[in-house]
């Protein structure tokens, strides 16, 4: 039976068909959606007006809308699709599990911890209800502080774990534990904190200052460029880490190194955008179906396209263009991912040995 | 013949008989004289959420749909005076005994109208010691004469026994309030939901000082105290009906993260900034609940705006900044036309506007409009507003 998987997977990793057709019309749509999410929004503004922006005869207040409200807000979903999709893709890689994701370690629930350690825990000291005005940082450094430390601990983990699946559980329980802190934390807030709290929970793309912009996209950079550098490395992996071994590949060294590849893109990403669910899970899924093939070297660019699509799709319909009032972004990413991730499972019977 | 007559007769007996079963209440006249004197006290005439009504036995509470989204909801309540002998033909459970004695308070703006009615001895408990801003209050906390009883689901229902209040006034966020109030009437305690925080019109959000004077048998009290929040009211919104010229465009709130919640045109802050002679960028909007709007939304709007007020718990610009940089380009924030309304600010952080502000929309009313037509306030101080600096 292991034996049977595994010669699927190897010819899984052959690419099917021609792929190039498949990354231009990627692109275009990758294009096309990036100018989408600048054009549509909830004031709206006449294309014409807009290439006026960039052509600089334009209105002051459109030129601010354009360049200080929508760009910002198209990198940032562009940024942050490729993030939790190159992070979902290698989770469920070295995990060898179709429903692992981004956050299976519990980066994001460590990030959440932080976040509800300064809204809960602390501001019933300070004056109350000044959570509004947290400064942004204030969020992004305990986030931050939360995911890392959650990433310490499973670096630690790893490091002395050989079985896998032991971590995934691990990391599953952990992730569990701190929801129930935060639940505790929660129960014992009033009512303007628990609202500030659960809007953080919803995500958001569109208030990223200029310099947070450049550390998430520094960082998500990074981590793109070390999950690149780690092609081989997912390819072998993919036939399990007997196999992996076999050919001489170091296995906890490679494991230290996508946690921390993913624990950088997921906790980033968690840090300035709160945590955004189901894209790291449904994009690697779409990429394996639109390419048809394993092979990581397709994947990965792949997945960065697709994922890089689906946000910027989630955010043009998160701002409910032409109406003033806008959904939370979690809420859309989830309403797309779950028809995916619906429709791996049905078809997963029979592509078994996909993973 | 006869038996018609005995049938009529028959009927009679049976309407009496009905009627004083319902209006058990109204059934003594025996008082007549002076009933009718003190008829007209405590009648409510703005607010919308409840209603009082006189008889010579006991004073009828109504309280209409009292919490957010309620629609056709109403709690009856019957005031007996403790002292008198008067057995009502009504659920106990709807009976609160008056004047009240030991009291819980869930919402600070109940705690401003029994200070006002000078009732502060009868505060046994209160939700959330940390926000009061009331000096007496804050003292009786600190020498233990009043406990804290936690939030909604998370009351302490033990305490509450201990403290066994003859009354506890709760505000309602949703339906599921009902829930808490089902478990405290099990446990043998009156509660009874205050909506003041739901009505639209200030005056009618003052007017709920009427209920604190029935439940303590003080109305003449509570009237006399809202007669002249009313008269002090009206003089300041007439005098700038008849001299202020231009309505500046006023923007409220703060930002978080994508959304800007937007009070409705319908709310209350709406209103006071209406009748303070100023002109409320979404007046034109109605709604029970604030609502998010996006960003870029309200600050192309926010760009017309000449004064930016009640800015959350924000002091300073700087403040205001790091929440958002790009709040840095709005006129109102170069111009230093902001204005927040937390200067009264007790040491434990409890703000006053929300507390006192319910009772006293007539200060409300002056500070918004010495904010907004500085020309004709000359040199009046702000009373709960302070400017951003």
């Amino acid at each position: 039976m292991k034996n049977d998987n595994k010669t699927i997977a190897v010819k899984m990793l052959e690419p099917g068909g021609n792929i190039t057709p498949v990354f231009i019309l990627l692109a275009v749509i990758l294009i096309i959606a990036f100018i989408l999410d600048i054009l549509l929004g909830s004031v709206s503004i006449k294309p014409a007006e807009i290439f006026r922006v960039f052509t600089g005869n334009a209105d002051t207040n459109i030129e601010t809308i354009i360049l200080r409200f929508r760009l910002p807000k198209a990198i940032t979903s562009l940024v942050v699709g490729i993030a939790l999709s190159l992070s979902g893709l290698q989770m469920q890689t070295i995990f060898r599990n179709p429903m692992a994701g981004p956050y299976v370690l519990g980066v994001s629930s460590g990030a959440s911890l932080g976040v509800a350690l300064v809204i809960l825990g602390f501001s019933s000291s300070f004056v109350p209800g000044n959570l509004q005005n947290l400064g942004n940082w204030v969020l992004v450094i305990s986030a931050w502080a939360g995911a890392g430390a959650v990433m310490i601990l499973i670096m630690f983990i790893s490091s002395r774990i050989k079985e896998i699946m032991t971590i995934l559980i691990i990391g599953i329980m952990l992730a569990s534990g701190i929801s129930a802190i935060v639940s505790i934390m929660q129960y014992f807030s009033s009512e303007t904190m628990l609202k500030t709290y659960v809007i953080w929970t919803m995500g958001s793309l569109g208030n990223l200052s200029g310099g947070q912009l450049k550390v998430l996209t520094i960082t998500v950079a990074a981590g793109t460029i070390l999950s690149i550098a780690s092609v081989k490395m997912l390819n072998a992996l993919l036939l399990g880490e007997n196999y992996a071994g076999s050919i001489g590949l170091n296995i906890r060294l490679s494991r230290l190194l996508i946690f921390a590849c993913t624990s950088i893109l997921a906790g980033s990403v968690t840090a300035f955008c709160g945590p955004i669910g189901f894209i790291g899970i449904a994009v690697p899924h779409i990429a394996r179906n639109l390419f048809g093939s394993s092979d990581h070297k397709i994947l990965v660019p792949g997945t960065i396209m697709a994922g890089g699509i689906i946000m910027l799709i989630s955010d043009i319909i998160s701002q409910l263009p032409g109406n003033e009032n806008i959904l939370p972004v979690n809420s859309v990413t989830s309403l797309i991912g779950i028809p995916v991730v619906i429709w791996v499972i049905l078809r997963r019977r029979k592509e078994t040995g996909i993973f | 013949m006869n038996t018609v007559l005995q049938r009529q007769f028959y009927v009679l007996i049976t309407i009496c008989f009905i009627s004083t079963l319902i209006f058990s209440c109204v059934g003594r006249k025996n008082n007549i004289a002076e009933y009718e004197a003190s008829k007209g006290e405590g009648i409510v005439t703005i607010a919308d959420r409840f209603s009082l009504e006189k008889t010579d036995s006991c004073t009828i509470l109504t309280i209409n749909d009292p919490w957010q989204g309620a629609a056709g909801i109403k709690n009856i309540y019957y005031l007996v005076n403790r002292n008198s002998d008067i057995t009502l033909r009504v659920d106990p459970s709807e009976v609160i005994y008056i004047p009240v004695q030991k009291i819980i308070c869930m919402s600070t703006t109940h705690l401003a109208m029994v200070a006002a009615i000078d009732e502060r001895h009868a505060i046994a408990g209160v939700s959330g010691t940390g926000y009061i801003f009331d000096e007496k209050i804050t003292a009786m906390i600190e020498e233990g004469l009043i406990s804290d009883i936690g939030y909604e689901s998370g009351l302490n229902n033990e305490l509450i026994i201990r403290i066994s209040p003859d009354l506890i006034i709760m505000y309602g966020i949703g339906s599921e309030s009902v829930g808490y109030v089902g478990k405290l009437r099990e446990m043998g305690t009156q509660a009874l939901f205050n909506a003041d925080y739901l009505e639209e019109e200030p005056l009618g959000k003052a007017e709920w000082i009427k209920l604190f004077g029935a439940l303590f048998c003080k109305e003449k009290m509570a009237d006399s105290i809202f007669t002249s929040v009313v008269t002090s009211y009206d003089k300041i919104k007439e005098y700038i009906k008849q001299t202020a010229g231009e309505m500046p465009d006023v923007l409220l709130g703060l930002p978080f993260r994508d959304a800007w919640y937007i009070s409705p045109g319908n709310s209350y802050i709406s209103r006071l900034i209406q009748d303070a002679g100023g002109s409320y960028l979404w007046h034109d909007t109605k709604s029970s609940v604030s609502m998010p709007y996006g960003l870029e939304d309200v600050f192309l709007r926010a760009l017309e705006a000449d004064y930016w007020l009640n800015t959350g718990t924000a002091r300073s610009k700087k403040e205001i900044a790091s929440i958002d940089q790009r709040l840095k380009n709005l006129p109102c924030f170069i111009n230093g036309n902001m204005y927040n309304n937390n200067k009264r600010i007790s040491p434990g952080g409890g703000n006053d506007y929300w507390e006192s502000g319910a009772l006293y929309p007539d200060l409300i009313l002056k500070d918004i409009a010495t904010i907004l037509h500085p020309e004709l306030f000359k040199n009046k101080e702000l009373f709960y507003y302070q400017k951003i600096e």
